[in-house]
């Protein structure tokens, strides 16, 4: 699969939120990028790469056809991430006449360009499938195979550091040592990092799911509008775990069912590595959502959504010392009420990044989501940028202001001048005017109603801060 | 939660407040010395509102906001934008992490005391614009909220007048002073804030106050203005 907007004949990366590397094409994969370096890294193995903001909503949309053909092959299929699909086959080797039948089938149905990989456990199989480029690779002995890995493929960047330092450098080295050592010295993760080495994968079932715990919203008329669809995922979401937590459980898998406005049902199951946050959930369920919502899967709209969780773990999330987890807690429940008032893009948060204009310089998200890689480089050096303190509000509204002799003079508030005292700047914006944007004057002026900051326009003075 | 002026200097505001022996000094404010003790506690209390009135540009959000920031270094706090307007730098700015800091904007007063009342019962703290014509009776319901969840508020009046009775200190917008920018040279980089203090938390004695903010985004008060006359005879 490839990005619409991925540049046909030039190198191509995707980079997540953090900015690491998650995807690469051939062409930046011959000049050494690889999948988990940082941004910069990548960029400077080769500078001519075009860098793609990973979407994972639209990766959903983009993955659910695969999901679709290897579904109506084997079912019960577990999505880890759009990308990344587990097949539970040991049913299906029967049907199929062997492990080399279905694969050789699911190739077929999907054509080119897939990695296949078998084995025992999902840690196994997918550490088979990246190996996997030109053909599948199925593991007879899981432990053997996993036995010649780099001990990098854990995951867990401290950990690795540690065992390397200590010269575990693979995981066969570290399946051979006493399971109680790893666990006295690096404890629940070390043990984690020992149970995938050994083959076993994570300890499976540690809790049984409360009988017929599931959460389910009915909506009449249908949800056809992705947005409203959106806001009830994430209340799903919320209940699920709320309802979960206190029965000490946290769900590894989760099956995501809607059913449309036609009475057709369709559900998904979602897996993941640790057990789901509230808006990991939120997210996969988001995701799911929209790949049904613009597929088409779901005509006429959601009448009902259910989620059902599965593959319970223990884990607990660590506080910090300072963090109270009840105030945490009733500002979470206070702002998801406060969203179904006055909707999710009312209730906002918001980062730091780079820009010339106070305004530019706050990147918006809702609350709930996870903030967006910052639009512009806050390290950057920004010429013409308004030095702080910045104003206390930021508007757009235009004012009349008079000048003389290139100096402002009074400007008029309301229905009344009030006289400039004192007024610093230009602080000269220099537009992109190959798109058409004017560039423009800015200035500091001080009147004894306060301080304003004015931005002078193609011939027309605004009003774009207030120093309140 | 106790809000005082002896709280640990946050990351982000590095004190400035000159050291007056008497007074001990906080994160955000510094107390001055003053015979007889301070008449005056600018701080956000928890169960009791705080009331600023005064148009836009007096400098009464970035008091505001500064007040909120030293009522609690930990816990996540709640502004309720009318306008939109509302530049959360400024937050940034006095010490506000972002990832405590939630936005929520409603400009519909008819669904504004609800609001205020959902976020009073989650946050600790709570910055809130009060929109115009919104009635003296949801107001006074939203201070009774506060009392009985030990919500911090600062209300921010947008109609330039608050109900008597609500208000535990109020604090009117009188002038503010700029310094730093001159005739097309240099930058804004201090200003004082004069405040005229009333209500329970000033001991019911109207008293005039100047704030100043140096530009390194620490507040301090400033003692020796004249405190308003009684009318009352002595003796």
């Amino acid at each position: 699969m490839r990005r619409p907007d991925a540049p046909p004949d030039s190198p191509c990366q995707v980079v997540d939120d953090g900015g690491i590397v998650v995807a690469v094409d051939p062409l930046a994969y011959e000049a050494g990028v690889r999948s988990g370096m940082r941004r910069r890294e990548a960029e400077a193995l080769c500078p001519s790469a075009t860098t793609l903001v990973a979407d994972p909503g639209a990766e959903a949309v983009a993955f659910e056809p695969v999901v679709a053909i290897v579904e109506a092959l084997v079912p019960r299929v577990e999505i880890a991430h759009p990308g990344l699909l587990f097949v539970p086959i040991a049913g299906a080797i029967r049907y199929y006449g062997g492990e080399l039948a279905l694969v050789a089938r699911v190739e077929v149905e999907l054509g080119g360009g897939v990695h296949l990989g078998v084995a025992d456990g999902p840690f196994g199989a997918r550490m088979a499938a990246s190996q996997a480029s030109a053909a599948p690779v199925l593991v007879d002995d899981t432990v053997a195979f996993l036995a010649g890995l780099d001990v990098a493929v854990i995951g867990v960047e401290e950990l690795v550091d540690t065992f390397r330092w200590l010269g575990i450098v693979t995981l066969g080295d570290l399946s051979g040592l006493p399971r109680a050592a790893i666990a006295s010295r690096f404890g629940p993760a070390g043990l984690a990092a020992h149970r995938a080495a050994s083959g076993e994968d994570r300890q499976v079932h540690p809790r049984s799911v409360p009988e017929g715990f599931a959460v389910e919203d009915q909506f009449d008329p249908p949800l056809a509008d992705f947005d409203q669809a959106a806001f009830a995922a994430r209340n799903l979401a919320t209940r699920l775990l709320d309802g979960l937590m206190p029965r000490g459980g946290m769900p590894y898998l989760v099956e995501v069912e809607a059913m449309s406005a036609d009475g057709d049902v369709r559900s998904r199951t979602w897996r993941s590595s640790h057990p789901f946050s509230e808006t990991e959930l939120a997210e996969r369920i988001r995701w799911q959502l929209r790949a049904w919502v613009e597929s088409g899967g779901v005509p006429g709209g959601i009448r009902r959504l259910r989620v059902v969780p599965g593959d319970l773990s223990d884990s607990g999330r660590q506080l910090r010392l300072d963090e109270d987890v009840a105030s945490q807690e009733d500002a979470r429940r206070a702002l998801i009420r406060t969203q179904a008032l006055v909707g999710p893009d009312a209730v906002l948060r918001a980062v730091p990044q780079g820009g010339r204009d106070p305004a530019e310089r706050v990147g918006w998200y809702r609350w709930g989501e996870q903030s967006g890689t910052p639009e512009r480089d806050l390290a950057a050096p920004w010429p013409g940028g308004i030095p702080g303190p910045m104003p206390a509000l930021a508007t757009r509204t235009p004012i009349v202001v008079e000048w003389d002799a290139g100096f402002p003079v009074r400007v008029r508030l309301g229905t009344r001048w009030e006289p400039v005292l004192s007024w610093a700047g230009p602080w000269r914006r220099t537009g992109r005017w190959w798109e058409g944007q004017p560039a423009a004057d800015r200035y500091q002026v001080v009147t004894s109603a306060g301080a304003f900051l004015c931005e002078v326009s193609e011939g027309q003075a605004f009003v774009t801060g207030v120093y309140d | 939660m106790g809000h005082t002026y002896a709280l640990e200097p946050t990351h982000y505001s590095p004190l400035v407040g000159e050291s007056t022996g008497q007074g001990s000094v906080g994160g955000g404010l510094s107390r001055p010395a003053q015979p007889g003790g301070t008449a005056v506690d600018l701080v956000v209390e928890p169960g009791r509102v705080l009331g600023l009135v005064g148009p836009p540009g007096c400098g009464l959000t970035t008091l505001g906001i500064s007040l909120l920031a030293t009522a609690t270094t930990t816990e996540p706090v709640a502004v309720l934008d009318v306008r939109g307007w509302f530049c959360p730098s400024v937050a940034w700015e006095a010490g506000i992490a972002p990832e405590r800091l939630v936005v929520v904007r409603c400009s519909d007063r008819r669904l504004w005391p609800k609001v205020a009342a959902t976020l009073l019962e989650g946050f600790a703290v709570v910055y809130a614009e009060v929109p115009r014509h919104v009635p003296d009776q949801a107001l006074r319901r939203l201070g009774a909220l506060a009392r009985s969840r030990r919500s911090g508020v600062v209300l921010r009046s947008m109609q330039g007048d608050l109900p008597t009775g609500l208000i535990h200190l109020r604090i009117d917008g009188v002038a503010v002073r700029w310094g730093g920018a001159e005739g097309g040279h240099g930058r804004l980089k201090r200003h004082a804030v004069t405040v005229k203090a009333s209500g329970r938390g000033a001991r019911g004695v109207e008293r005039y106050l100047e704030v100043t903010d140096d530009g390194a985004n620490t507040m301090r008060l400033v003692p020796g203005l004249a405190v308003a006359p009684s009318g009352r005879a002595a003796g």
